[in-house]
């Protein structure tokens, strides 16, 4: 099976393509990206041919794409792909304006091909475990839940508001929201949002804390800002869920099984994983859905409604006021 | 142990688990019947009654040379949970009956298959760590439960040192190689009658120190952690720690009742892990990642450990020279 990756714009590309190395019968093909050395240095690495192009990587014999561009350019290259009667997975969040994630929904439909959201969380084992629970009915019934996926400024394009579209509640809202709405299989109904700009000197949000009730009742938040120190911090960031149902409470820290280390020269603690690969998983399942033609795990569908999440939070934070979201 | 094994054979696609063997009727029933195998009152019916490649012996520790020399006699290969046996004397005799048999013996050191101990070995072997200068172990809980209470005979379990203990020993001689010398106190030898805990001291050949603490004492729970300490950098791991679930449940009517939950979940577990790479090893005669010499020379350093709190005095590995060094 051949790959193409389209862009190494965003820093997961560059797990997604290690992750490809180790799946058997699995070829990362092309390496499309407008930044030239960014994109031959990363061809180099993985083994793969270079073209600036995207549009002349569609010209090659390949079954799929990962598209970890810009995210305000998810829209014309999943579109592109899809057309071309390639399979697709996409980078969250889907899209950067809600009519463009439709337009992807639309294409993967058309042209009856895969498109996968990368929603690594839904491949992380102590939250696939948590999943396995709630369905078994181990908490009761879900009453509320509070989750955290803070992280650092990532600096780059992801602080630049055309091509982000969105500062931290765009980057880091809808891997929590995802989750929330697996758990609980329901949609969000209102938010509201407080967002702000109070950790970096940027000209886009760093601070954000939403308020959630779902359309079963369920109410939640959520924080997804960039507060972790810079260079203190002993990991990137985190991925935490408090799940309090009618039976009991259940505390997930997704990433809690890692040695910490600390290491002389580089001046702070750091986190060392040692659990599943979520990444691995997750590509490992695309591939596996693509052979057998089932549907993926968390879908071009699951991506919109994340997005359109994140999208009406900074909608409440505008009017300083709850924003309900139409289905 | 059985219970563990049994549920990771059946995990494993390339095995089929085709008996049990126990002296208790009732466990071997609704063990039995609840994963459909049939069960075996001894391993002679067994190896008579089922077409077997191999006898995967979870017994307590004094009963692991008759089988093992029985299965291997049977030309059957072995699997032995650790310590290999209670005697050095005991375990040479199964690792020669192997040798005999031209069969493997293979023993469950399975703190080697744990993810995190990997993890740390590796920043130990690629240098991260720069040269290491102490490491700090430990491993316990309350009183294990065991079939007529044979962890609390050291006829039987050889006591903690040699029970529990071995795991790190073991590890410890997978990153830093053979044992120098030991030094041990425990509360058993100090107090009669006290519930087991160990602190040993431990000097390898190439130079690190290791304190290695076990103990059946503590009220309850288990755990096991670790510090490992270079002079570039230091590690450290307590499965004590909040993990990735932590779940606190709702238990009868009382308001305040609860049971609380945490679990540290990986895709295939270490015991999985462990008996998949056995398997390797059999079928496909590869180098398996713990020798049989391994599992003697973890004995071997936990008896050293047993006589040092016996006789109060450090004790040097036997063939190997003392001393400053």
């Amino acid at each position: 099976m051949n790959i193409a990756i389209f862009s190494f714009a965003h820093m997961h590309a560059y797990s997604y393509a290690r992750s490809l190395k180790d799946l058997p019968g699995v070829t990362l093909k092309v390496v499309a990206d407008d930044d030239v050395e960014r994109g031959r240095q990363a061809a180099e690495t993985f083994g793969a041919r270079y073209v600036r192009d995207y549009q002349d990587a569609l010209k090659e014999p390949l079954d799929a794409v990962i598209v970890t561009s810009e995210n305000s350019r998810h829209a014309e290259m999943t579109v592109a792909a899809l057309q071309a009667g390639l399979h697709v997975l996409c980078e969250k969040p889907i899209a950067t304006r809600i009519e463009d994630g439709h337009r992807m929904v639309q294409a993967a439909h058309d042209a009856k091909k895969l498109l996968q959201m990368a929603f690594p969380m839904r491949y992380n084992i102590p939250a696939a475990r948590l999943k396995q629970q709630l369905d078994q009915g181990r908490l009761g019934r879900i009453l509320l839940m509070n989750g955290t996926n803070h992280g650092k400024n990532p600096g780059g394009w992801f602080i630049d508001p055309v091509l982000a579209g969105g500062g931290a509640v765009m980057d880091h809202t809808v891997h929590i929201v995802d989750l929330m709405r697996w758990y609980t299989g329901s949609e969000v109904r209102e938010v509201y949002a407080e967002i702000d700009t109070r950790f970096h000197p940027i000209g886009i949000d760093d601070t954000g804390l939403l308020t959630l009730e779902f359309e079963n009742g369920v109410i939640a938040a959520l924080d997804p800002s960039w507060s972790r120190p810079q260079r203190s911090f002993p990991t990137w960031g985190d991925v935490t869920l408090e799940v309090v149902g009618t039976e009991g409470v259940t505390h997930l820290d997704a990433f809690a099984q890692h040695l910490v280390l600390y290491k002389e020269i580089a001046g702070q603690a750091q986190h060392l994983g040692w659990g599943d690969d979520p990444d691995l998983r997750m590509l490992e399942s695309f591939i596996a859905c693509i052979r057998a033609g089932t549907p993926p795990l968390a879908s071009g569908h699951d991506g919109l409604q994340a997005t359109q999440v994140a999208l009406a939070c900074y909608e409440s934070a505008r009017l300083a006021r709850p924003v309900k979201i139409s289905q | 142990m059985g219970f563990v094994h049994a549920q990771a054979w059946q995990a494993i696609p390339e095995a089929q688990l085709v008996g049990l063997v126990d002296t208790d009727p009732n466990l071997l029933k609704t063990l039995g019947e609840s994963i459909g195998v049939s069960g075996f009152p001894n391993l002679d019916t067994a190896l008579r009654e089922v077409d077997v490649d191999i006898i995967d012996i979870c017994l307590p520790t004094h009963l692991h040379r008759e089988a093992a020399e029985a299965a291997l006699a049977a030309g059957k290969h072995v699997i032995c949970e650790k310590p290999l046996a209670l005697s050095l004397k005991d375990a040479r005799a199964i690792i020669d009956a192997a040798a005999a048999a031209k069969k493997q013996i293979l023993v469950g050191h399975v703190l080697r298959f744990f993810r995190v101990y990997q993890k740390a070995r590796q920043l130990v072997l690629d240098h991260t760590l720069g040269q290491i200068g102490t490491i700090k172990t430990f491993r316990g809980g309350s009183y294990p439960k065991g079939w007529h209470d044979w962890y609390g005979d050291p006829a039987k379990s050889g006591t903690l040192a040699t029970d529990l203990l071995i795991h790190d020993f073991d590890f410890l001689m997978w990153c830093f190689g053979p044992v120098e010398r030991v030094y041990a106190k425990s509360l058993a030898g100090h107090i009669t009658g006290a519930a087991d805990h160990v602190l040993a001291s431990l000097r390898f050949k190439s130079g690190p120190i290791a304190h290695v603490e076990g103990t059946w004492a503590y009220p309850k729970g288990f755990s096991y952690a670790f510090e490992i300490a270079g002079a570039d950098g230091l590690i450290h791991f307590d499965s004590a720690d909040k993990g990735p679930i932590h779940t606190l449940l709702r238990s009868g009517s009382e308001r305040n009742a609860s049971v609380e939950v945490p679990e540290s979940p990986v895709e295939i577990s270490p015991y999985q892990a462990e008996l998949a790479h056995f398997l390797e090893v059999i079928t496909h005669d590869a180098l398996p990642v713990v020798t049989a010499e391994d599992g003697y020379n973890a004995l071997a350093v936990s008896l050293a450990v047993r006589d040092s709190i016996q006789s109060g005095e450090p004790v040097l590995l036997p063939g190997r020279t003392g001393g400053e060094s």
